[in-house]
C-alpha cells in the first residue's frame, strides 16, 4: 500500500516530466518555418495596426496564399515602437525571427547586417530592387540591398483648411515667420494652432530635426551620421530656434502627455476632430487621421504644406526630412519569403497601397494611383527636394536617437537647454 | 494571537476611564459610518462602472458628452465583442494559461512546502531561504535573459513558455504561505498515522493534503488571478510568437484592441469591461477563500 | 524576504520538530533523501532555471556594453566588457536619480496615506454593518482587475477630454479640471491616487484578516467596562494588529520599489520622467533604448535597493514578530 502510493507518485512525476518534454518538443518543431510535409508557413510582422492598412496586408497575404498552394502566411501588425525596439531585436538575437519583417534603415540596419541576420536581396529579386530606384539606398549596406521600402515620403504640415479660413489665414505659410504669424492668428480666433504628440517623444523631436536640417550644412549632417560629430554650432542653434518658437506657445495644452496616434485625444485625433489646426507629421498621417474620425474617412478639410523655409539659414533650403517603411527577409527564411516581398512590391499591390491613402508608394508607376490630393502634394514635395534627410533618430541609431529625443522633449517641457540636447547626444555616442 | 501580547493591551484598555455607558446607546457614529462606506464604495467602483456604462454608448455620444449617461443605450458594442472569435480566443488563451499555471503552482508548491515544513535535514533552512529570497526578484529584472532562455529551449511563442516561468515566479509566495499551513498540522496526527503503518508520503497524500485545502485554495486563487492578469510575460513570449492574435491572452488582447480601434472608444470600453468580467467572477466565487487563506497566513 | 527565513528557525524548533523528542523509526535515510529530492526537485529545478538563472545572467550582462541584438559571442568580446561603467552611468544620470526619488516618494506616501486609510476602512468593515459583505466585495474589485485593464481605463478617464474632467465640469467644479497625467507637476500625484485605488483593497484584505485574529471577548470586556468604540480600537485592536501592519508595510515597500505595470500602461514614465520608476527606466533603456547591458545594471541596482530596504526593515521592525505572524501561521 505504502509502496504503491510512492511508486504511483514517482510515475506521476515522471509522466509530468515526459509531458513537459513532449510539449516543449512540439514547440521546437513548430518554431521552424517548414513543416515535415513540405508545407511552408511564413510569419510576417508589420506595423499596420489601424486605418486601412491592416486590411490591405491581410488581403495581400490571402492572395499570396491562394497563388502559392501549401504556403500559409501568418501576418501580424504590432505597435510600431514595440515592434522596432523589443520584438524584432529579441527575435533576431534569439535566432528565432519572423521570416518577413519591417526593416528600418540607418543604425539598426547596419547592426543587423553585421550580425548576418538579413537576407541579401540583389540576386534573389533584382527586378524588385531596381523598381524603386534610388529610394532603396538607405536600405543598402556596402552596396548590398537588405530591405525594400514599400513607402517613402517627406514630412510636412497637415492642416485644417476650414480652421485656417476661420482665423483669416489665406495662404499656407512659406517662411517660419509666417508660420508663427498664422499660429498667432489661430490663437486669437480661439483655436489650438498646432498639436504635437510629445508623449511619444519622437513627434516633438521632429520639430528640432526640422530646425537642425535648416541650420546645418549638408556636410555637417553627413559628419554627424557617420562620425557622430555634433561639434558644429548649428546643433545648438537648432535648439535655440526651437526654444524661441516654443516661446510663442503654439501647441495644445498638456502636449507633454499627448500620444501621437491613438484615440481622439491624440495629436492626430485633435486634427481629425477639428480641435487643432495643424500637425507636423510624416506622409502616413492622412491614413492615421482618417482612422481617427467618426466615419473612418479622411476629412474634407485636410490640407498639406511643406515645412516653411528659414531665410538666411545655413542649411540646404531644398532639403526635406523624411523616411519610409521597408520589409526584409531574415537570413534563414525560405525562398517564398522573397517571393512574398516581390508580390508586396508588385505594381498592383503598390497601386492599391497608394489608393488606400496610407502613404506614398515607392514604385514610380504607382504614384499616379494616389487618389488623395494631399498625398499627391507630398509626392510632389518629395520629387522637388534636392535630398531627403532620414529622420535623425533612425539615421543615428537607437542609442543616440533615444538620447537626442529625450533631450528635445526636455526642452519642450522647459526642463533642459539647447546645449543639453547636444551633450546628451555626445554622451550617448561615447557609449557606443 | 499569543496571549502574552494580548494581556497588557487589554489591561490598558480596561483601566481607561470609560464614558457613560448609557451614552453609547445612541450611536451617532452609525449614519456617519454609512456615509463613509458609501463614499468608499463609490470611489472603488466608480471608474469600473464608467467603463461598463461607457460600453453601452456610441462613440459619438461619448465624444460629445464624456460624463453623461448613455443616450441612446446601444447593445451594439457588446454584441460586436461577444460575437467576435477574437474575444473568445483571448478568453480561451487566458483560461489555458491560468489553469495551467494554477495547477502547476499548487502541485509543485505543495510538494516542496511539505518537505520544508515536515522533514528535518541539512540544508532545509537554506532551501527555505532560497525560495523566500525569490520574492526579491521582480519579473522585470529577469525578463530579458528569460526570453532568450525560452527561445533556446524552444518554448518561445508557446503557452508553456508562459506557464513554466509563471509557476517559477509564483513559487516563493506559494511556499511561504503553505509552509506554515503544513507545519501547523499537529505532529500527533502524523505519529498516529505512523502507528497505523502509514509512510510519510501516505500521510502527505491522505491526511495532510485534505487538511491543508484552505491553504491550497488560497495559493491557487492567488496564482490564478496573477496569471490571468499577467502582462509582461505574455507580451514578451506570446505576442512575439507565431500564435495568431485570436489566441493571445486577454491583457494583450485588450491592449491590441485598444490600439487598433482607438478611435472607437465605445467598442474599446465594451471590450475592456468584458475582459474584466472573468476575473471579477472568479473573485466573487473565491472571495471567502482568499480572505480565509490570508487570515491563516497572517494572523499570529 | 530574508526576514521570514531567519525567523523560520525558532518557529520550527518550537513547532513541528522538537529535536530531543524521539521520532518513530523511519525507513533508511536513503529513502528519506529520495523523498526529499522527489518532492523538492521539481520546484527547485523550475526556480533555479527560470528565476535564479535569468537574474544571474542579468548580473553578468550588467558588466558589458551590449548591442541591441546581441548574441552569446558578445560576452566573449573583451572590448565589450566595461566593468562598472554601466553602474556609474546609471547612478550619475539625473533621470535615473529622479526615478529612484519617485520610487521612494511613492513608498513613503503609501505608508503614510494608504496604511492609515486601510486600517480605518478595515476597522469600519469589521463592525456590524448592513451590507458589509457587499461593501467588502466592492473595495476589492480594483485589486482583482488586471493592471493593464485598470491602467487603460484610467488613461481614458484622465484624458483632458475624459470622464474625470467631464464629471468635474458637470458638478460645477470645472476649475478643478487638470491635465491629470500630462502635467509633469501633478502626474506623480495622479499616479499615486491610481495606485492607492488599485492596491488599497489588498491592504484592507490583510488588515481584515488580521482583525479576525483579535479575540472579540477583549473588545466585549472593554466595552462592558465602558470603553468607547474608538478607545477599543485605539488601545486593543490596533496594537494587536501590529504584526499584520508590519507585514503590510514590508509588502508595500517592496511593491513600491518594484512598481512597473501600472506606470508603463498609463504614462510609460512620462511626462518628462515625472512618473518614471526604476523599473520603467530599466525597460525604457534596456528594452527600448537598445542597451541590454545598461538595462541589466539598472536591474541589479533595483534589486540591491530592494534588498537593503528589506534587510534594514527586518533588522529594526520585523524581527520580533515575524515568527508569530507568518511562519507560525494558522495556530
Amino acid at each position: 500500500m505504502n509502496r504503491r502510493s510512492t511508486s504511483r507518485l514517482v510515475a506521476l512525476t515522471a509522466a509530468a516530466g515526459l509531458a513537459v518534454a513532449a510539449l516543449s518538443g512540439c514547440a521546437t518543431g513548430s518554431g521552424g518555418s517548414e513543416g515535415s510535409d513540405g508545407d511552408v508557413t511564413l510569419t510576417w510582422w508589420h506595423n499596420a495596426t489601424s486605418g486601412p492598412m491592416p486590411a490591405v496586408w491581410e488581403e495581400v497575404a490571402a492572395e499570396f496564399e491562394a497563388d502559392h498552394p501549401g504556403v500559409t502566411v501568418e501576418q501580424t501588425g504590432y505597435q510600431n515602437e514595440e515592434l522596432q525596439r523589443t520584438l524584432i531585436p529579441n527575435a533576431l538575437a534569439a535566432g528565432d525571427p519572423p521570416d518577413l519583417f519591417q526593416v528600418w534603415p540607418g543604425g539598426e540596419l547596419r547592426d543587423q547586417v553585421a550580425n548576418e541576420y538579413l537576407m541579401p536581396l540583389d540576386d534573389v529579386i533584382p527586378d524588385t530592387v531596381s523598381s524603386v530606384g534610388a529610394t532603396v539606398n538607405p536600405w543598402q549596406v556596402g552596396g548590398e540591398t537588405y530591405g525594400i521600402p514599400f513607402t517613402f515620403g517627406i514630412e510636412g504640415f497637415w492642416y485644417n483648411a476650414d480652421l485656417f479660413e476661420q482665423a483669416g489665414i489665406d495662404e499656407t505659410p512659406t517662411t517660419l515667420d509666417e508660420l508663427v504669424d498664422a499660429a498667432g492668428k489661430l490663437r486669437e480666433a480661439g483655436i489650438t494652432p498646432i498639436s504635437v504628440g510629445a508623449g511619444d517623444k519622437w513627434p516633438a523631436a521632429h520639430w528640432w530635426y526640422q530646425f537642425a536640417l535648416h541650420s546645418c550644412a549638408p556636410e555637417v549632417l553627413q559628419a554627424a551620421e557617420t562620425e557622430f560629430d555634433f561639434s558644429d554650432d548649428c546643433w545648438v542653434e537648432a535648439g535655440e530656434q526651437l526654444k524661441e518658437f516654443l516661446g510663442t506657445d503654439p501647441f495644445q495644452e498638456g502636449f507633454l502627455g499627448t500620444p501621437a496616434q491613438t484615440g481622439a485625444g491624440s495629436s492626430a485625433g485633435l486634427v481629425a476632430n477639428g480641435q487643432a489646426a495643424m500637425e507636423l507629421m510624416g506622409h502616413w498621417n492622412a491614413g492615421v487621421i482618417g482612422g481617427l474620425t467618426a466615419d473612418q474617412q479622411v476629412p474634407e478639410f485636410l490640407g498639406w504644406f511643406p515645412f516653411p523655409g528659414i531665410p538666411g539659414a545655413a542649411g540646404d533650403p531644398t532639403a526635406a526630412l523624411g523616411g519610409g517603411d521597408g520589409f526584409g527577409c531574415s537570413a534563414d527564411a525560405p525562398p517564398e519569403c522573397a517571393e512574398l516581398l516581390e508580390y508586396i512590391m508588385s505594381e498592383d499591390v503598390q497601386k492599391r497601397f497608394a489608393a488606400s491613402g496610407s502613404g506614398i508608394p515607392t514604385v514610380p508607376s504607382a504614384v499616379s494611383s494616389l487618389e488623395d490630393q494631399n498625398l499627391a502634394a507630398v509626392a510632389e514635395g518629395l520629387a522637388a527636394s534636392s535630398f531627403v534627410q532620414l529622420w535623425f533618430d533612425t539615421a543615428l541609431g537607437t542609442t543616440v536617437g533615444n538620447a537626442m529625443n529625450e533631450g528635445i522633449v526636455n526642452l519642450f517641457g522647459d526642463a533642459g537647454t539647447p546645449e543639453d540636447i547636444v551633450t546628451k547626444m555626445q554622451d550617448a555616442a561615447a557609449t557606443l | 494571537m499569543s496571549a502574552t501580547i494580548t494581556a497588557p493591551a487589554a489591561d490598558a484598555a480596561r483601566t481607561e476611564p470609560g464614558p457613560d455607558p448609557a451614552g453609547r446607546r445612541i450611536d451617532w457614529g452609525q449614519p456617519f459610518v454609512y456615509l463613509v462606506a458609501l463614499v468608499i464604495a463609490a470611489v472603488a467602483i466608480g471608474p469600473v462602472l464608467y467603463v461598463f456604462i461607457g460600453g453601452f454608448r456610441t462613440t459619438a455620444d461619448l465624444n460629445a458628452n464624456p460624463a453623461g449617461m448613455p443616450d441612446p443605450w446601444t447593445l451594439q458594442n457588446w454584441a460586436a465583442v461577444l460575437g467576435s472569435t477574437r474575444f473568445w480566443g483571448n478568453v480561451l488563451s487566458s483560461m489555458i494559461l491560468a489553469f495551467g499555471t494554477t495547477a502547476g503552482v499548487v502541485v509543485v508548491g505543495v510538494m516542496a512546502a511539505f518537505v520544508i515544513a515536515r522533514y528535518t535535514f541539512r540544508g532545509r533552512e537554506g532551501l527555505y531561504l532560497l525560495f523566500a529570497a525569490g520574492l526579491m526578484f521582480p519579473l522585470t529584472v529577469a525578463a530579458l535573459p528569460l526570453t532568450l532562455l525560452l527561445r533556446t529551449l524552444g518554448l518561445h511563442g508557446t503557452f508553456l513558455g508562459v506557464i513554466i516561468p509563471s509557476i517559477a515566479f509564483a513559487l516563493p509566495t506559494t511556499i511561504i504561505i503553505l509552509v506554515p499551513f503544513l507545519r501547523a498540522i499537529p505532529d500527533e496526527l502524523e505519529e498516529a498515522a505512523a502507528i497505523d503503518g502509514t509512510t510519510r508520503i501516505g500521510f502527505f497524500w491522505r491526511i495532510l493534503l485534505p487538511l491543508s485545502m484552505p491553504g491550497l485554495v488560497t495559493v491557487g486563487v492567488l496564482a490564478f488571478v496573477g496569471s490571468w492578469n499577467g502582462y509582461l510575460l505574455p507580451l514578451l513570449v506570446i505576442s512575439t510568437g507565431t500564435l495568431p492574435q485570436e489566441l493571445w491572452p486577454l491583457p494583450l488582447g485588450v491592449t491590441q484592441f485598444s490600439t487598433q480601434y482607438s478611435q472607437d472608444t465605445g467598442a474599446v470600453l465594451a471590450y475592456t469591461s468584458l475582459a474584466m468580467l472573468p476575473a471579477l467572477a472568479s473573485f466573487l466565487f473565491a472571495e471567502k477563500r482568499i480572505v480565509g487563506g490570508l487570515t491563516g497566513a497572517v494572523k499570529g | 524576504m530574508t526576514s521570514v527565513i531567519e525567523s523560520a528557525g525558532p518557529a520550527v524548533s518550537a513547532g513541528s520538530a522538537p529535536a530531543p523528542k524521539p521520532r518513530r523509526s523511519r525507513p533508511g535515510t536513503g529513502r528519506k533523501w529520495a523523498e526529499i529530492v522527489l518532492f523538492v526537485g521539481p520546484a527547485l529545478v523550475l526556480f533555479l532555471g527560470f528565476v535564479i538563472l535569468p537574474v544571474v545572467l542579468a548580473g553578468v550582462y550588467s558588466f558589458y556594453n551590449l548591442p541591441q541584438a546581441f548574441q552569446w559571442d558578445d560576452l566573449a568580446d573583451p572590448e565589450r566588457f566595461v566593468g562598472f561603467e554601466n553602474y556609474i552611468r546609471a547612478l550619475t544620470d539625473p533621470a535615473f536619480q529622479k526615478s529612484v526619488g519617485n520610487n521612494f516618494l511613492i513608498l513613503v506616501l503609501s505608508l503614510l496615506i494608504q496604511g492609515p486609510l486601510a486600517i480605518g476602512i478595515a476597522l469600519l468593515l469589521n463592525r456590524k454593518l448592513r451590507g458589509r459583505g457587499a461593501l467588502r466585495l466592492l473595495i476589492f474589485v480594483p485589486y482583482v482587475l488586471a493592471e493593464v485593464i485598470a491602467g487603460l481605463s484610467w488613461k481614458l478617464l484622465l484624458q483632458p477630454q475624459g470622464g474625470v474632467n467631464a464629471m468635474l465640469e458637470a458638478v460645477g467644479l470645472g476649475a478643478w479640471q487638470q491635465n491629470w497625467l500630462a502635467d509633469p507637476n501633478i502626474a506623480l500625484w495622479t499616479m499615486f491616487a491610481i495606485l492607492t485605488w488599485k492596491y488599497i483593497g489588498f491592504a484592507i484584505l490583510l488588515m481584515l484578516a488580521g482583525l479576525q485574529g483579535v479575540p472579540e471577548e477583549l473588545a466585549e470586556a472593554a466595552s462592558i467596562d465602558g470603553a468607547s468604540w474608538w478607545q477599543i480600537q485605539r488601545h486593543i485592536t490596533i496594537p494587536l494588529l501590529g504584526p499584520t501592519i508590519r507585514i503590510w508595510v514590508f509588502l508595500s515597500m517592496i511593491g513600491a520599489l518594484q512598481l512597473f505595470d501600472m506606470v508603463w500602461v498609463t504614462t510609460r514614465g512620462g511626462p518628462l520622467n515625472a512618473t518614471s520608476t526604476m523599473a520603467t527606466y530599466m525597460v525604457e533603456k534596456g528594452q527600448f533604448g537598445g542597451q541590454p547591458g545598461f538595462g541589466s545594471a539598472v536591474a541589479v541596482i533595483l534589486f540591491f535597493i530592494s534588498l537593503v530596504v528589506a534587510l534594514v526593515y527586518q533588522r529594526f521592525a520585523l524581527r520580533r514578530d515575524l515568527a508569530g505572524a507568518i511562519t507560525r501561521g494558522v495556530r
